[in-house]
């Protein structure tokens, strides 16, 4: 059984004007009524509705809202709540220049598409002669491309037949249409085979879901609409593989400190809520996870859409009931000086169970900025449910790998953007002074930084909320949130620092590490118990070989791993070449094929984008 | 002397307090040959949302201090250029988003390359042929011998992809040099192969050629200030007094005998003996970086700088004194004269 429901009206029907409440008692009852005896059948049904009721609630919702955005006028004008309000504001956008081009022209163009018919013409003529008339900046990120070539792709195909005067580039309708589709499908090849470049980013994450929604909800060539829906399916379970409770766990390519503290005031957590069901408060009522003031309606766009998600990725998503480990390979956003090849891989290591999950990347600069190399993240009703460590790294150097300005001044300038750049407090960042090397729910994080790093220490975060924070006589640092436990080994000596929501664990040691073995109650039992495992456990450090650290897990497995150099499990070298695109119980793509398969139970469900097809079927 | 230095220190404090300074001189912004001065003006990174009121892209000087946008192509604008022929003017602007180019005294505008041929970082049309076209990108050399319609890799014998800028030989249009990641290269037949110069330094950034000696070439670097040669890059030397540190704006005067270069922390230098040795001109604490520099062709003594966010500075004097020129807050890229 299958969410997918292709076609499917996106407005709210009969139930557009109803309270929610009354729509979830009366989907109940036709749930009840309706549904065959099968089992399964049963749980998909309610799967469906419990969707649509929450599709419908956020619809609602962002109706009541009065932010400036193209969000707010759609759920308005679905609605019906507040159309002139909604009419006035889309009419103000039309004319508003503050938002960037690549952000206007796909949302601009959606909202066009979906409420075209209860659009005067009068507003329909401005946001068409907004294509003639406006710059519509591409800008220099690959989320910024998927944005501004959605838009193209859409709005050369709503005008057809142009010629090059009535564009903002001089490009008739079928050049801009032509050069879209030739990004758009370059960008889908790329991503399905060897990964997106801005990957698993809490943050981005709704730059590329949204276009991808919009273009399968309106693009009429049958291949553009199947593949913006292998995207989706692709995004969501990229998502959902590493997916706890509404948190994005594992490494991530880009992410915003106030987003990596706590995880569930990602933009991406709205959408788990939406897609997942989880968290199954509703995220906008809670300050301590998304203050309003953060907006985020984006997900409006998921909401109105006829896309349904596939049974299999919502299964994906929610069911912990063991614990798994799972890998993936991306690719290092476009090089362009200071690099031997354009995209060299990343490799994710993840390892999910129902309570918390340790996740990393291979360290290193893997994405300019805003990088988050590791760390844990635990299941917990509060907020800053995380631990993790970094370097505090910037270079104009490193920035200068990826943009093509002056190097001098990437670093002000980012910072100007990104306001922590260069903050030695921040909590984002790449370093090449920093590798990890986990296995399942152990890892340990070297760091080897020399005279050219401005920021001469590394810094942990530990949130203040924690049930408990020890410090061991053995070296060992002992936490427990909730059922969850964290044991970490810092190697060298260091500080705390007491801040507002957290403390800060800082080691002003160059040659340095931290080795952190996580646990949970029921893994390890209590907490006492699960600390009496790490008694006479004390890794141990070594540089005769470079910068070497040598420890045994509390499972028994051996770990060896050099900094620049081996990673060694029980006497075997690790080689990220057998990393796949994809490579777990749920998820299996093996780098380069354009093949994804999902897997769930008995269920296969698998996107070949080397042939633009979805096959499903039961093993 | 107290006293220039006061005006100096005056101009410059009215400049950067936002005053207007006036002249009594009245020079315009119209050279006296008719031509205009134009800028090439790149968007602060901190603008990815960028307001209809923000400074880049295109501008054309209308008065003693103020520039009208003209074009506003995209985010990031690296660079103009210009091919004429007879009463035919074709204007380009180099931009993150692509080559755009406008036939008609820029009244409309349109992008000749696709996504496959991006991050324009110069160009150069070739002189005679109006269908032959050169950009630099930071994946390579590109050409079109058929007016924008189609672009080609022209990469043979480089080592590195990354290309800073490309310019055609002021004697020899079948020439072209090429400021790469690891060296600056030469082509004798209008791109098809490349050879390294072996200037001895990376990332160079900037190339310029003696109009009276082709044979003379300096380059800026990112990190090794100025590299000299005078047998046409078979062998170079340091400019010496230069720091060494990044000069990314080169110019010549129009008689091959005055030398100036701007770079990073390090004001305006001029060498009147072909780079070999190097002055301080002007400096200024405010200033961050030099671009671009402009020796007037109409007129030897006025000099202006394009700079790191404060705009333009002139000087009417050969450097002597300076005054702000207008686009206050911006990154100039590339100033030029244009008929």
């Amino acid at each position: 059984m299958d969410l997918q429901q292709p076609g499917r009206s996106a407005d709210l029907g009969t139930f557009g004007e109803m309270n929610i409440r009354t729509n979830i008692r009366l989907l109940f009852v036709l749930f009840i009524v309706a549904v065959p005896i099968d089992v399964r059948a049963e749980e998909s049904a309610l799967l469906r509705a419990n969707f649509e009721a929450r599709r419908q609630r956020l619809i609602e919702v962002v109706s009541r809202e009065r932010d400036r955005s193209f969000n707010t006028v759609t759920a308005k004008l679905i609605t019906g709540y507040d159309r002139t309000w909604a009419l006035a504001m889309l009419d103000s956008l039309t004319r508003d220049e503050s938002i960037g081009g690549m952000f206007y022209s796909y949302s601009a163009i959606g909202a066009y598409l979906k409420l075209h018919d209860q659009l005067p013409d009068s507003l329909r003529q401005k946001i068409r002669t907004a294509f003639r008339t406006r710059t519509m900046y591409r800008g220099d990120t690959e989320n910024h491309w998927v944005m501004y070539y959605t838009g193209l792709y859409l709005a050369s195909q709503t005008w057809p037949g142009e010629d090059r005067s009535q564009w903002f580039n001089g490009k008739s309708s079928a050049e801009n249409f032509r050069e879209a589709e030739g990004w758009l499908n370059h960008w889908m090849d790329l991503t399905a085979t060897i990964g997106q470049g801005e990957f698993d980013s809490p943050t981005y994450f709704i730059t590329f879901i949204t276009p991808m929604l919009t273009l399968y909800d309106f693009a009429k060539a049958p291949a553009m609409k199947k593949k913006a829906q292998m995207m989706v399916d692709l995004l969501f379970v990229d998502y959902a593989a590493e997916h706890l409770a509404g948190n994005y766990c594992g490494g991530h390519s880009r992410d915003y400190p106030e987003d990596i503290t706590n995880p569930l005031s990602a933009p991406a957590a709205l959408w788990a809520w939406l897609y997942f069901g989880q968290p199954e408060t509703e995220l906008w009522q809670e300050n301590r996870y998304r203050p309003r003031n953060r907006g985020g309606w984006e997900t409006i766009f998921g909401a109105t859409s006829s896309y349904r998600l596939p049974e299999i990725i919502y299964r994906i998503a929610t069911d912990r009931s063991s614990p798994y480990v799972h890998t993936e390979s991306k690719r290092v956003r476009n090089v362009i000086r200071f690099g031997r090849e354009m995209n060299p891989a990343v490799y994710k290591y993840t390892y999910m169970t129902s309570s918390y999950a340790l996740g990393s990347l291979q360290g290193g600069i893997l994405q300019p900025i805003q990088q988050h190399t590791w760390d844990v993240t635990f299941a917990s009703d509060k907020a800053n449910n995380t631990i993790f460590t970094l370097h505090p790294f910037y270079s104009g150097k490193e920035l200068a790998m990826f943009f093509p300005e002056e190097q001098k001044f990437l670093s002000d300038e980012v910072d100007r953007y990104h306001l922590v750049y260069t903050n030695p407090n921040k909590w984002n960042s790449s370093s090449p002074y920093e590798q990890a090397f986990q296995y399942k729910n152990a890892i340990i994080v070297l760091y080897a930084l020399d005279d050219r790093a401005e920021h001469q220490h590394i810094d942990g975060f530990f949130p203040k909320n924690l049930d408990s924070r020890e410090v061991d006589s053995s070296g060992w640092i002992f936490c427990r949130a909730g059922a969850v436990y964290v044991a970490m080994y810092p190697l060298k000596p260091y500080e705390w620092i007491e801040e507002t929501i957290n403390w800060r664990w800082r080691s002003k040691e160059r040659i340095n590490g931290v080795v952190v073995e996580v646990g949970s109650k029921e893994e390890d039992g209590s907490f006492e118990k699960f600390k009496s495992r790490f008694v006479g456990r004390q890794p141990m450090a070594g540089t005769s070989a470079g910068h070497s650290v040598r420890y045994t897990t509390r499972g028994g497995d051996r770990m060896v791993f050099t900094f620049n150099g081996t990673r060694a499990l029980n006497g075997k070298a690790v080689s990220f070449a057998s990393y796949q695109l994809f490579n777990s119980r749920f998820v299996q793509s093996e780098r380069g094929s354009g093949v994804v398969r999902m897997m769930y139970g008995k269920s296969v469900r698998e996107l070949n984008f080397k042939t633009t097809t979805v096959r499903e079927w039961q093993q | 002397m107290a006293a220039v230095e006061l005006l100096y220190w005056f101009v410059l404090l009215q400049a950067f307090l936002g005053g207007n300074v006036s002249f009594s001189d009245g020079v315009g912004p119209r050279s006296e040959s008719g031509q205009q001065y134009y800028a090439a003006v790149f968007l602060n990174r901190s603008h990815v949302s960028v307001g209809a009121s923000a400074n880049i892209g295109l501008f054309r000087r209308d008065g003693d201090s103020t520039w009208a946008n003209i074009y506003r192509p995209n985010l990031y604008t690296f660079g103009i250029g210009l091919w004429k022929r007879g009463s035919t003017r074709r204007y380009y602007v180099a931009g993150g988003n692509g080559l755009h180019r406008s036939d008609d005294a820029m009244k409309s505008w349109r992008v000749l390359t696709d996504w496959r041929t991006e991050e324009i970082l110069s160009v150069a049309p070739d002189p005679v042929d109006s269908a032959l076209l050169f950009v630099s990108t930071p994946w390579g050399v590109f050409r079109s011998t058929d007016d924008g319609k189609s672009w080609q890799r022209a990469m043979r014998g480089m080592k590195k992809n990354y290309v800073q800028k490309v310019v055609i030989d002021r004697s020899d249009r079948r020439t072209l040099y090429a400021c790469v990641e690891d060296d600056l290269y030469r082509s004798t037949d209008q791109g098809e192969h490349w050879t390294a110069l072996h200037a001895g330094v990376r990332d160079v950034m900037n190339v310029l050629q003696n109009p009276l000696n082709p044979r003379h070439l300096l380059v800026g670097t990112e990190d090794h200030g100025v590299r000299v040669s005078t047998d046409g890059g078979m062998s170079w030397s340091s400019g010496g007094g230069l720091p060494n540190t990044a000069f990314y704006g080169l110019a010549v005067s129009s008689d091959g005998k005055t030398f100036l270069a701007g770079g990073y922390l390090t004001g305006l230098w001029k060498s009147t003996d072909g780079g070999a040795t190097w002055s301080l001109l002007w400096q200024h604490e405010l200033l961050e970086a030099i671009y671009t520099v402009f020796v007037d062709p109409a007129d030897p003594h006025h000099l202006m700088v394009g700079t790191s966010g404060q705009g333009i500075f002139e000087s009417y004097d050969e450097g002597r004194s300076w005054k702000h020129a207008g686009l206050r807050g911006c990154h100039v890229k590339q100033i030029e004269l244009y008929p």
